[in-house]
């Protein structure tokens, strides 16, 4: 079964349009939404969760249609936003109490092994945590009441880099159960390219690939040479191309470059870069 | 729901604890004071504006963008407050009620239908800003919200003058006193009702940005 299906989803807002959005992530498995500020990461999380009525398309979670009883889906789905959200004047304590009687599956020892974890103290007030605790309580919340789903838009924002690679690894560990997966949104794309088994690109509201992270890393190169020696190489070769005074940087397709042409691996973070900028 | 009202609780405890104060000086201020309805009426209003209060700060922690995220229907986000609301509204209009029965009883001026003309009273005043207010919020946001129900007031005020002007007191007149209190209250649980269907339905309708 797939933990999220999206079809040809549209939604317009005055200046911007999320245009016919569709992906599908399989049970098991982490996706990494990748866009910059405003591509509409947050948008299409708010959509999957009918927090926005969409214009049209159809989303379905853990099998089950978006609007069919989505109050019950929400059992299953563990959120977290860019923003906590969570009142100001209550402690993790009193925000333990109520989830424990918002969802019907929560784990006070989970949540309480939670807060130990990620060091989260139990009388402070929300309002004097710094950003990343309030990332760190989202985090706590939406993994302590047996979520089969984690929805998470830019969770790791704030963190500094040993909280961030600590939560990487709570999401891997998240993962392993074949029933768990994860769509993660961040434009911080080296925890994803950590993370993910499936990337997707947003630009400007549209899709410009979404694919298996390992195939996609197969699938192109960085060529660095100078402009003579581009020129020697098929167009249809180079994906796309860097030109400065000092030489050319290419994305290239590995199968299709000639084999005396040395291609140098790409990172996530350098293919979304080209993407975009050869979307522009 | 459970999570939701407690969540409210804990934060009433925390921001309205001004309130009870004002409202507990009041009323007994209200014990010594001859008919001055100014007195009783005021805790009632200040409670009425308790679920208003709750919602501003729900948005400036962007609670309500959370709530979404939660196992919870509009419906119950927007019940939540409206039973907070009368939770609140109801406790004063106890604690008033029990104040105002102690005075008339001592005075040796206790009349039962007064006492539940005056009870009558205070529900439509506490209710009343909630249920115009309301509606407004969760369609509009607190601010936008705000600033409509200040028009609507102003609009309810002007004509009331107008419609006082122009019938000079027949009605009125025309009309038993307890009878127009009656139907007054009855309006006035119409009202809140009303209210809470129509704050529902727009809430299903905005978008949780």
């Amino acid at each position: 079964m797939n933990a999220l299906e999206i079809k040809n989803l549209t939604k317009s807002f005055t200046g911007f349009k999320l245009d016919n959005l569709s992906l599908t992530l399989p049970s098991g498995c982490i996706m990494g939404l990748i866009g910059e500020n405003g591509a509409g990461k947050s948008t299409t999380i708010k959509l999957i969760l009918d927090m926005i009525h969409k214009d049209s398309g159809a989303i379905t979670i853990l099998g089950k249609d978006n609007e069919d009883n989505i109050r019950l889906t929400k059992e299953d789905v563990g959120v977290v936003m860019d923003e906590a959200g969570i009142p100001e004047c209550l402690t993790t304590k009193q925000v333990g109490k109520v989830m424990k009687h918002t969802f019907r599956n929560w784990d006070d020892a989970e949540y309480a092994r939670l807060l130990q974890k990620l060091s989260l103290p139990d009388n402070k007030p929300f309002k004097d945590f710094s950003r990343g605790m309030k990332m760190k309580l989202g985090i706590a919340i939406a993994m302590s009441h047996g979520s089969k789903l984690l929805l998470l838009d830019e969770a790791t924002s704030g963190l500094d880099p040993v909280v961030r690679d600590e939560v990487v690894e709570m999401f891997s560990d998240f993962t392993r159960d074949e029933n768990h997966s994860i769509l993660i949104s961040s434009h911080i794309v080296s925890d994803l390219e950590k993370l993910c088994d499936y990337v997707a690109f947003l630009h400007n509201g549209k899709l410009l690939l979404c694919e298996e992270k390992d195939q996609l890393l197969a699938e192109y190169g960085i060529v660095h040479c100078t402009a003579e020696q581009l020129k020697a190489l098929s167009p249809d070769v180079i994906k796309y191309k860097k030109e400065s005074p000092y030489g050319v940087e290419a994305m290239v397709l590995r199968s299709a470059a000639p084999a005396n042409v040395n291609v140098s691996p790409i990172s996530i973070e350098e293919l979304f870069v080209f993407m975009v900028k050869e979307a522009r | 729901m459970k999570g939701l009202l407690l969540k409210d609780w804990y934060m009433m405890r925390k921001y309205c604890r001004s309130y009870l104060l004002i409202a507990a000086v009041f009323i007994a201020v209200s014990l010594y004071s001859n008919d001055n309805l100014f007195f009783i009426f005021y805790p009632c209003l200040l409670c009425g504006m308790i679920p208003v209060n709750l919602l501003g700060y729900d948005e400036r922690s962007r609670w309500m963008q959370y709530s979404g995220t939660l196992p919870y229907t509009k419906t119950q986000i927007v019940s939540a407050k409206y039973l907070i609301g009368l939770l609140a509204q109801v406790t004063i209009l106890i604690v008033t009620g029990i104040a105002q029965g102690v005075k008339m009883t001592v005075a040796g001026n206790f009349v039962f239908g007064e006492f539940v003309v005056l009870m009558l009273l205070m529900l439509i005043v506490a209710t009343l800003t909630s249920s115009i207010s309301l509606p407004f919020i969760f369609k509009l946001g607190v601010e936008k919200g705000r600033t409509a129900y200040f028009i609507m007031i102003g609009f309810v005020c002007g004509a009331s003058i107008l419609a006082s002007s122009f019938f000079r007191g027949q009605l009125v007149a025309e009309i038993e006193p307890n009878a127009i209190l009656a139907a007054l209250a009855v309006a006035g649980i119409g009202v809140y009702a009303l209210s809470w269907y129509l704050s529902v339905v727009f809430f299903k309708g905005r978008d949780l940005e």
